[in-house]
């Protein structure tokens, strides 16, 4: 079973308007995935979407949002199913500024259809961080019956370890490097815990361009959880060129 | 303070000028949310993260300046948002407190 957990869509500010749910997932069918995860910024609002799109292409799917912390540090939260995502995103949307979202500053916001329509702009600031701490974020993940992963801790900001400089113990089910993170230098320093490559995309050309696989032919956090506690994970190649 | 003289202070090398700028107020902060609600207009940020939202954050704080400590490196997508939103950039190999000293003259920066 081979996969990239960390996606973003259009929702995203960050994220290029082409990266509708639809040719994210064209993209990831073509590269060979078995599984993959939509994972914007504070929010899965654009996973009913993906839902739909995942299913008339046959690819499995997980749900969720890359969750930035009181701390400042990206984490994702991942469930089986769209309605614990959106249960996730109205717990964090609780705890978001209130302030409106400017699209020339930060970037669009579309929430879309599974037909590349859009419904509505979201009007929060996804790009900026919300009240929940990890502690907090990883019990309620855990609540939803979701998995909670360390995002790109080898990165010099909004990390784990930029933030906070190690990992918290029985925080995480897993910790994920990025696509350029050497892996003999990383794995060291995340530990103990499972590792993950995810490709972080943002564009449709950097969707699954690195991946991590785990035996068995079942995509679902069960499979997942059950792996990461096996330490059963292998990643990709890191990236040299882009 | 005009922003060359905060240069000079700060020991600082410009990576995006903002000529004429110039700033009454300083706040030392690196979370952004934290930079978001307190620092307010014609102000500098001293702070170490050199990352492309420091830029939305300063624009929409009315930030002139930002003063990136320990030379962190600016990333190409950094330069690149704060030449457009005309927010000057100078690195310093100074620490927060460092350069807060050497700017001292300033007045704290508030909402």
């Amino acid at each position: 079973m081979k996969f990239d957990l960390h996606i973003h869509s259009c929702l995203s500010p960050c994220a290029s308007l082409e990266m509708g749910p639809s040719e994210i997932v064209r993209r990831a069918v073509e590269a060979g995935m078995d599984g993959i995860a939509l994972t914007d910024h504070q929010s899965a609002r654009n996973c009913p979407a993906m839902a739909e799109c995942a299913k008339r292409a046959g690819i499995r799917c997980l749900f969720g949002m890359e969750v930035q912390t009181a701390e400042e540090v990206h984490t994702l939260a991942l469930f089986d199913s769209v309605d614990h995502a959106l249960q996730m995103t109205d717990w964090i949307y609780e705890a978001m500024p209130k302030r409106v979202n400017d699209p020339d500053t930060f970037g669009d916001q579309p929430v879309v259809t599974a037909d590349d329509e859009i419904v509505e702009l979201e009007w929060r600031i996804l790009a900026m961080g919300c009240r929940r701490t990890i502690p907090e974020t990883a019990e309620k993940v855990r609540s939803l019956g979701g998995l909670y992963v360390a995002a790109h801790v080898d990165r010099p900001n909004f990390s784990v370890i930029s933030g906070l400089g190690a990992i918290p113990d029985g925080c995480f089910d897993a910790v994920e490097l990025s696509r350029t993170a050497d892996a003999g230098e990383w794995i060291p320093r995340t530990a103990g815990y499972a590792v993950v490559r995810s490709s972080d995309a943002h564009n449709l050309d950097d969707v699954a361009r690195v991946w991590t696989e785990i035996p068995g032919d079942d995509f679902s956090v069960a499979a997942l959880a059950a792996a990461f506690a096996e330490r059963q994970t292998s990643i990709s190649e890191r990236l040299t060129c882009f | 303070m005009l922003l060359n003289e905060l240069v000079e202070k700060v020991r600082g090398t410009v990576v995006v000028d903002k000529p004429g700028a110039e700033v009454r107020y300083a706040y030392c902060g690196d979370l952004l949310s934290d930079v978001m609600g307190h620092c307010g207009d014609e102000s500098v940020l001293i702070t170490i993260q050199n990352h492309l939202n420091t830029i939305a954050v300063c624009t929409l704080a009315g930030v002139e300046a930002i003063v990136i400590c320990h030379e962190r490196p600016i990333p190409p997508d950094m330069k690149e948002a704060a030449e457009r939103e005309d927010v000057a950039i100078v690195t310093t190999p100074m620490s927060q407190f460092e350069a807060a000293i050497a700017l001292a003259e300033l007045s704290p920066s508030a909402k």
